[in-house]
């Protein structure tokens, strides 16, 4: 057979026959025709070695998030404004725990003695308000954290267990369709008000977005192919939930946590300023925002920096955020 | 058929991709002409760029993709020079349209379907809405929609996949194109559908004299329409010729591969020929053949010289070496030869299982009955189902998709609690509740083996945890030492390297995948697997490695298989006993061979002349059975499910199960 085929470029000089020439050929390669024309030996490693890609999600959720440098930046804004409340404290020339009042030095403008000024009884307001962005912080984290475990774990049984599914549901229905504000009102008004109160309430009125949001993903997950070998192999519940289906919700668990401080610090914030989150004597953001409410027309100093605080953590957190959700969205990986 | 003229001519053509900051590039350097009213297939495994390759005669790359090289002349323009959409829209839809894979999502399923094709013809015509209107009419008629006045105004979910794929090929046709590309137009669709839509493309063609490319990587498909083949391997065209050329004297040892590695050719009791190995990784630069560290007989030139284009006939060209004079002679492999006179093999001399007198039955299914939702939106997906299955045997179950293959499957396997009758398990009761020790048996006896290789792993899991996931539950081992021995064990047994136990499963092609896939239902030393279609999510050349290794375990730990498919030609391959389902009912039980020699019942027929055969001379020449369930009548004569010859199963009533008595004395 073979010596009846015609090279095509045989009839063709100009286009092959000199590339594809002996000549040519041993020279291109170096090698004499014979060797050129005989079996190359066959390595089944060589054939096994698969043209698989290096792809790790958690690398492209990084270089993505880092790629965005104005994310990036707010994510530093965030970290400089909490390390430097600590500086703050230390360097300031008042330490919050020997403040006294005294009428003498009220509303004093901020000066090289003050440096952000007195409030209306004439306590140093710079030491007030690093620490109340401490609390308002730390409220946030706590509350958060507090959100995210109750919300997952119960997500995941909501959205795995089928019998439990109407229950949660009216329980969502519940929560949704009345405002925390009312809830709040209520709790401030028959328990009374002190940080862990606030926390506890916050986090018994919040789980339930995270617990939907887990739900909704478990329910998407839960008859994938490879739960279903887990079954046959008899693993238990628990098991699947943690090593199948937990890892593949931790991305939006994040953002949810990302996204959960802003508004718990907002939240903090309103509350405290109608008078139904910390009590007064617990220095937060928002209870310095109350504070100033009488005075801040002719004192508006006592207002900017609390809320200026409060924004540049909402805000550089929100975007963060934001930024971070579209980098763990495997669709952004290209 | 005149085909003298180029329609289309793409020369040299290169697509590149960024992809995370790297360049793929898909297409390299590939060329074709195209003649006027042809029907060329171009086929390849996924990946080799044949989708890709066609996209861009449309404009229809993705974002991040473009020509970087090479022309494409289409009516005197070089269209690969193209930007804008603008300019696009002159070609897309009116002289060059496509069909794509899937009917579910190609139509908007909030517009009624007449819209939908009035509006292609709207924008390619110039005629009245009235007039267009009457247009969409004719043209719903001419793709064979029934009652076409009705279904005008009905939206596509009332349409069955089937049907939703005529409506598509409608709107391209609509607007009476030159080129129609056709992607994988029947993939998603069932094996008796299918027969109809290319039956269906294939009058389309003769009356509007379109041509037409088909993109597939079922070569029964191809045998069945194509006229001229181009086989793709890493984004090149590695050989091209027509049917009769590539099918019974192919050229490239791909080509060979590619054939040979069908269940088709394959002769029962004997190893498919595989092709090891996956495609390259094409963000690599390839020196000389691409299909070389493949190739059990590549020569020392194809790793370092791309090999040119030798013509053994002016219709066809092979891009390899092994056609060059001074190369050393090779044979084709035998099961080429054998393609055409395959029909003559005898299937049905080995012994099989349940033909010996002392046979175990190991399942047994005793009037089970599955449904799902409760009240009046109660579905009965399994309706009153007997077998058994015999220790050893591979016993088979065909249907299309949502006959309730795969839910018979899971309720052995205990995912789908049934509603009725009873599962026994080596005698034993294994449905409904069970005491814990028979759980456990039943765990580690019955396992499974999933149809997609890409969900059937989890991801965030590395292969070590998979595959120990069932020997850690049972707690099947002494100590960790041990636990990793066995792994290494089952992964060897597999074909798979000890050492991938460390990887994550991206890191893995689909046939290896596959392979963890059974490693992982492997360790638990089951003696009964469910498999449900284990093989069709995979590309061809990798089929065969998947079906020679569960043949190859059968054999060394006696495994018996319940294997589930769509596909009577793999089935007939693998199987010792077949059983065919329609709509939750078990129609037909037999031997496999009888079964394809005395098929009964009409679905059965029906089901077996829609196969596609990798055979042009047997695909142009069939007469495609169409079933019709009207034609039973079971009003007063009620069915029955009876064992008309030994071992043969049929289910019907008196009247039907006489005729088939009287067919089978004929």
């Amino acid at each position: 057979m073979t010596d009846s085929i015609r090279s095509m470029f045989d009839e063709m000089p100009e286009q092959g026959g000199r590339i594809y020439s002996t000549e040519a050929l041993e020279q291109m390669t170096g090698e004499p025709e014979e060797k050129l024309f005989s079996f190359a030996e066959y390595h089944p490693e060589e054939a096994e070695r698969t043209g698989y890609s290096d792809y790790s999600y958690w690398k492209s959720v990084w270089r993505i998030f880092l790629k965005k440098k104005f994310a990036v930046a707010m994510v530093i804004l965030f970290l400089a404004v909490f390390v430097f409340s600590f500086v703050a404290l230390a360097i300031g020339k008042y330490q919050y725990d020997s403040l006294v009042p005294d009428n003498r030095q009220m509303f004093i403008s901020p000066n090289g003695e003050y440096w952000f000024g007195t409030d209306n009884i004439g306590r140093d307001y710079w030491c007030q308000v690093w620490y109340a962005t401490q609390t308002s912080i730390k409220l946030a984290a706590i509350v958060a954290l507090g959100e995210c475990v109750v919300g997952v774990v119960l997500g995941c049984l909501w959205g795995y267990v089928r019998k439990l599914d109407r229950f949660f549901t009216e329980i969502y229905n519940i929560l949704y369709s009345v405002p925390t504000i009312i809830y709040m009102t209520l709790i401030a008004l028959m328990i009374g008000r002190s940080f862990w109160i606030m926390c506890i309430t916050l986090i018994l009125f919040h789980w339930i977005y995270m617990a939907k949001n887990v739900r909704n993903l478990v329910f998407m997950y839960r008859d994938r192919e490879y739960n279903l070998a887990s079954r046959c192999l008899g693993t238990r519940l628990g098991t699947i939930l943690s090593r199948n289906i937990l890892p593949y919700l931790i991305s939006v668990i994040i953002l949810r946590l990302a996204l959960s401080i802003p508004s718990t610090i907002g939240y903090e914030t309103t509350l405290s300023y109608l008078g139904l989150g910390l009590d007064v004597n617990t220095p937060s953001l928002g209870i310095l925002l109350r504070n100033s409410r009488a005075y801040f027309l002719d004192y508006p100093y006592l207002l900017i920096f609390p809320a200026a605080i409060v924004s540049i953590v909402t805000v550089a957190f929100y975007l963060a955020g934001n930024a971070f959700s579209d980098a763990a969205d495997p669709r952004n990986h290209v | 058929m005149e085909k003298e003229k180029i329609i289309l001519s793409a020369k040299d053509v290169e697509i590149q991709f960024s992809l995370r900051g790297d360049r793929l590039t898909a297409i390299r350097g590939c060329s074709l002409d195209l003649y006027e009213g042809e029907t060329l297939a171009i086929v390849g495994e996924s990946g080799s760029g044949k989708s890709v390759f066609t996209k861009s005669f449309l404009g229809m790359l993705d974002q991040n993709g473009s020509v970087t090289g090479g022309s494409i002349l289409f009516e005197g323009e070089d269209i690969a020079r193209l930007k804008s959409e603008k300019d696009w829209r002159r070609i897309r839809g009116g002289k060059i349209a496509m069909v794509m894979q899937d009917p579910m999502t190609s139509l908007n399923p909030l517009k009624r379907i007449g819209q939908q094709v009035e509006e292609s013809i709207l924008l390619h015509q110039q005629l009245t809405p009235a007039e267009a209107r009457k247009e969409a009419l004719h043209m719903l008629e001419l793709v064979g929609i029934p009652d076409a006045e009705r279904r005008y105004s009905q939206y596509p979910h009332e349409f069955s996949g089937g049907m939703r794929q005529r409506v598509v090929i409608a709107i391209a046709v609509a607007c009476r194109p030159r080129i129609l590309i056709c992607d994988e137009p029947t993939t998603a669709l069932d094996v008796t559908i299918q027969a109809q839509i290319l039956a269906l493309i294939r009058d389309l063609q003769k009356k509007f004299g379109m041509t037409i490319i088909y993109i597939t990587h079922d070569l029964g498909v191809v045998a069945n329409v194509a006229e001229r083949v181009a086989v793709m391997y890493a984004g090149q065209i590695i050989e091209i010729g027509t049917a009769e050329e590539i099918f019974y004297d192919p050229r490239h040892p791909y080509s060979w591969a590619l054939l040979g590695a069908l269940p088709q050719l394959g002769i029962k009791g004997e190893k498919l020929p595989t092709i090891e190995g996956t495609p390259p990784n094409l963000f690599n630069r390839i020196t000389g053949d691409a299909f070389a560290p493949r190739n059990r007989q590549a020569l020392q030139i194809d790793y370092q010289v791309e090999p040119p284009y030798f013509e053994v006939t002016s219709t066809h060209k092979a891009k390899t070496w092994l056609l060059d004079p001074r190369a050393p002679r090779v044979e084709q492999p035998d099961s080429i030869k054998r393609l055409s006179g395959r029909m003559t093999v005898d299937y049905g001399s080995a012994r099989h299982p349940h033909e010996d007198p002392d046979r175990e039955t190991l399942i047994q299914v005793r009037d089970m009955q599955v449904t799902f939702g409760t009240g009046r939106r109660k579905f009965v997906a399994v309706d009153h189902v007997s077998f058994e299955i015999y220790r050893g045997e591979t016993f088979a179950l065909v249907g299309e998709s949502g006959s309730g293959k795969t839910t018979i499957g899971r309720a052995i396997t205990r995912i789908n609690p049934i509603s009725a009758g009873e599962i026994l398990y080596k005698g034993r009761r294994i449905s409904g509740r069970i005491s814990k020790e028979l759980d456990r048996e039943v765990i580690k006896g019955c396992q499974m083996i999933f149809q997609d290789p890409l969900a059937s792993l989890n991801e965030r899991a590395k292969v070590d945890y998979i595959v120990s996931e069932g020997i850690r539950n049972l707690h099947m081992y002494r100590d960790e030492a041990e636990r990793q021995e066995m792994v290494r064990n089952a992964l060897c047994e597999v074909g798979l390297l000890p050492e991938f136990a460390s990887r994550f499963p991206h890191e893995f092609s689909g046939g290896q995948r596959q392979r963890i896939g059974i490693a992982r239902a492997l360790i638990m030393k089951p003696e009964f697997i469910v498999a449900d279609e284990p093989i069709s999510a995979l590309d061809v050349s990798i089929r065969a490695q998947v079906l020679n290794l569960l043949n190859e375990l059968k054999t060394t730990y006696g495994l018996t298989y319940l294997f589930i498919a769509h596909d009577l030609s793999v089935v007939r391959f693998i199987a010792d006993r077949i059983a065919v389902i329609y709509k939750g009912r078990i129609v037909e039980l037999s031997e496999a061979e009888e079964l394809f020699r005395h098929p009964l019942h009409p679905y059965t027929k029906a089901l077996l002349s829609a196969i596609p055969e990798p055979d042009p001379a047997v695909e142009r020449n069939k007469d495609l059975v169409v079933y019709d369930p009207s034609v039973h009548d079971y009003t007063e004569d009620k069915p029955v499910w009876c064992e008309i010859l030994p071992g043969h199963f049929v289910f019907g009533n008196s009247a039907e199960l006489e005729s088939y008595r009287a067919a089978l004395r004929a």
